[in-house]
């Protein structure tokens, strides 16, 4: 009898909680305090972008009383997005064909003409970022390419290939033993590193849904970070997380080996321009491989699976035609990110001086090369960030056999993410 | 009388809130975890159907991805075990000793600033680790620089084993606080009398420890161990942010590899298999802990009996004059 008792104070928790897990997988409209239609806005913007980006979703909620964008930034956002219900999410290049092959978002070319915008508004790098089998999956909002960053007290011109590095580190080294060109970070950064050099380099890493490491071209493609550091040592070895960054902020008052250069993510740039001020100068990623192109992520505005209300779905479409006005996102520029809307990007041409970096990486946008697509990108980037790299930088007698063999296991691994 | 009606439904009462409590934030959730780690269950899709051992076969899988980063992840969490428990340990009681021996003033002063590493939060004690330890002109490597200690610097973060290392001394450093309040409270607790009694008998300092001291604090140990030894599983703020799990995923943990297959990976059912795989690991550890103690307390008696009485059998020893004593005469002890 008791332990008929006790046996269904377990099965009624058990079910509580298994009933808890269970929810409704459509969005219903939600109305907010004074009858608007609510739109539910979850974006990862909690650096000092986020402010921008608040400033339109205010402005938007201002010019009428219709809708109310209700915006959350959250550090965690694709953790708390998985887990609730949102109208609109940021997603980044990376994560786009994750979401789509587990059915997170939908096609958004119907919003796209409900907001009153099409495709040939955008630059093709963004559309491209944004396109996933020939079906666009969000609404291309920036590129976040490689940036360089460099010291004009020591670099006169923007180095702009790999002979203008060595150059500059012979310069730099014969004034200082403690000065290079540059630092290559031994984590952190790298795919955007991997990315660059495969893409100039003109090899393709996907390969039947799972990125193909263990090809000769590329293991021959890698080997240029490794002779960076240990043969032409225009980069200090052993650098870490970061180390490109830390390197180029280094105050050589306080010891350690400084960089003339940062090939860095340009969500540096303010920390960069306090310490530099009007000595930071901003260029295009230079030739290091065959020829010219960039890597980096891109931001997409994606409308979840579950907005099928009507009313939701004019909000969103009320919503993303204010933000593609170039007057309202051209506070995105200013945050300095670089929008891939053409009508904005020719504000940003217009007034390089207040939109310094957008103006500059504009320019990068005809090289940006767009990573693989591919389900999981982040777990089969993964062994390629935390061993690959890094044995590339830090071992001196790595070989191309040893690193062919990193990269056969490296494979296995994306293979086995990609769920292939 | 006891046994009516009302008087159970009276004492039902009372333990309500602990059942209620035991049963929404233990049994519950434990219960759902298993569950979970018996689905394909998916972070962004929810529940993909029941799989059975399917996600245990996975980990236990050689030729699987999350076998080799589940095995990994245990063995580094293995090795931090064993090379910060006996520190997390020993330095704490060292320390309980001192304050124990200092002036009730100083006694709570030192006591107070031990511990007050504890109450900082592990982001900032991984940035001051960070800072100090930093390979390019940290202040650890400029100093051994300096000194001409060494000629290059050290790679602190991007190297075994100086990497563990830096984990190790960030951790005893923040945690050895809450070990250390632990110990002095039990010395406090131990009778006087018998250090008297000690006394008396000519026990020097270390035959006090050994004899007085470590058989009243025993209990008191047992659970530091026990604590110490689980706190270093859930090892994982100071990794993260310190090292980021390498160099090459050497101190990449447990708890960071659920975390990962779980956040990142999306796959919750993996996640909680790990989880639960790592939970009965901890409880046979900790059991082994309590085993081990139940031995030593029941073979403890005897050999105090078989001491004392050696001892007093012991001609030598019981005719020896203490180590304070003069001629035989016992002299006032400076």
């Amino acid at each position: 009898m008791y332990k008929k008792k006790w046996g269904l104070v377990l099965a009624t928790s058990v079910l509580a909680f298994s009933m808890a897990a269970c929810g409704d997988d459509e969005s219903e409209e939600s109305t907010g305090s004074n009858g608007t239609t609510q739109i539910k806005f979850i974006n990862g913007f909690t650096g000092g972008d986020g402010s921008y980006m608040t400033k339109i979703v205010d402005d938007f909620n201002e010019s009428q009383d219709e809708f109310e964008v209700v915006q959350s930034q959250e550090p965690d956002h694709y953790t708390k997005f998985k887990s609730s219900q949102y109208d609109l999410v940021i997603m980044h290049e990376s994560n786009l064909e994750t979401y789509i092959q587990d059915q997170m978002i939908q096609p958004v070319s119907s919003f796209l003409e409900g907001a009153g915008l099409s495709e040939d508004e955008f630059h093709p790098a963004g559309l491209a970022a944004s396109t996933v089998n020939d079906e666009l999956y969000g609404f291309p909002l920036d590129i976040h390419p490689l940036t360089m960053f460099f010291n004009e007290e020591v670099v006169s011109e923007a180095p702009a290939t790999y002979e203008d590095l060595v150059t500059l580190n012979n310069e730099a080294q014969s004034s200082d033993p403690n000065l290079y060109a540059l630092g290559i970070p031994g984590s952190g950064l790298v795919e955007f590193y991997i990315n660059m050099i495969a893409a100039q380099n003109d090899i393709d890493l996907e390969q039947d849904g799972y990125l193909n490491f263990a090809q000769e071209d590329f293991a021959d493609a890698l080997m240029i970070f490794h002779d960076m550091v240990f043969e032409d040592e225009i980069s200090p070895a052993q650098l870490g997380l970061d180390g490109e960054f830390q390197t180029f902020m280094k105050n050589p008052e306080g010891g350690g080996k400084q960089a003339a250069i940062a090939l860095t993510g340009p969500w540096y740039f303010q920390a960069a321009k306090e310490q530099y001020g009007d000595n930071l100068g901003i260029g295009s990623i230079p030739q290091i491989g065959d020829g010219t192109a960039t890597a980096g992520n891109a931001h997409i505005l994606a409308v979840p699976s579950n907005v099928q209300d009507g009313a939701v779905k004019e909000g969103v479409e009320a919503f993303l035609g204010f933000l593609y006005e170039p007057e309202n996102l051209v506070n995105w520029a200013e945050s300095g990110q670089t929008p891939t809307h053409l009508a904005t990007l020719d504000l940003v041409s217009e007034d390089p001086e207040t939109y310094e970096l957008a103006a500059q990486n504009l320019e990068q946008l005809d090289d940006y090369v767009s990573m693989p697509h591919v389900y999981n990108y982040g777990e089969q980037m993964r062994y390629m960030n935390e061993i690959v790299f890094s044995k590339l930088v830090s071992e001196a007698g790595l070989t191309k056999e040893a690193l062919m063999t990193e990269l056969e296991m490296a494979t296995e691994e994306a293979r086995q993410f990609s769920g292939q | 009388m006891y046994h009516s009606k009302s008087t159970k439904y009276k004492a039902l009462l009372f333990i309500a809130p602990f059942l209620a409590c035991f049963l929404i934030f233990w049994l519950a959730p434990v219960l759902y975890g298993i569950w979970i780690s018996l689905n394909d269950y998916k972070l962004s899709m929810g529940n993909l159907g029941f799989v059975g051992l399917e996600n245990y076969k996975t980990i236990f899988d050689t030729g699987s991805v999350y076998h080799t980063q589940f095995m990994n992840a245990l063995k580094n969490t293995f090795v931090f075990m064993a090379i910060s428990v006996p520190p997390l340990v020993l330095i704490s009681l060292g320390l309980a000793l001192l304050i124990d021996n200092l002036p009730s003033k100083l006694k709570v002063f030192f006591r107070t600033i031990f511990f007050l590493s504890y109450a900082i939060s592990v982001t900032a004690v991984s940035a001051i680790f960070l800072w100090l330890f930093n390979a390019n002109g940290g202040f650890v490597n400029n100093l051994l620089m300096t000194m001409n200690i060494t000629n290059s610097p050290v790679n602190w973060l991007t190297e075994q084993p100086y990497a563990w290392f830096v984990v190790l001394i960030s951790t005893v450093w923040w945690t050895i606080g809450f070990n250390m309040l632990l110990f002095v409270n039990a010395l406090d607790e131990v009778d006087g009398a018998l250090y008297e009694a000690a006394d008396l008998d000519g026990a020097n300092s270390f035959k006090k420890f050994l004899y007085v001291t470590l058989p009243e604090i025993r209990n008191v140990a047992f659970f530091v161990i026990i604590t110490t030894v689980i706190a270093s599983f859930n090892l994982y703020g100071q990794t993260m942010l310190i090292t980021n799990g390498g160099p090459a995923r050497s101190t990449t943990s447990l708890i960071m590899n659920i975390n990962h297959t779980v956040f990142s990976g999306n796959q919750l059912g993996i996640g909680s298999a790990m989880a639960i795989v790592m939970g009965v690991i901890m409880t046979v550890v900790t059991g082994l802990q309590y085993w081990a103690n139940l031995k030593i307390n029941s073979d403890g008696p005897k050999r105090k009996r078989k001491g004392r009485s050696k001892k007093s059998e012991d001609p030598a020893l019981v005719n020896a004059p203490l180590p304070y004593q003069v001629d035989g005469k016992e002299t006032m002890k400076k």
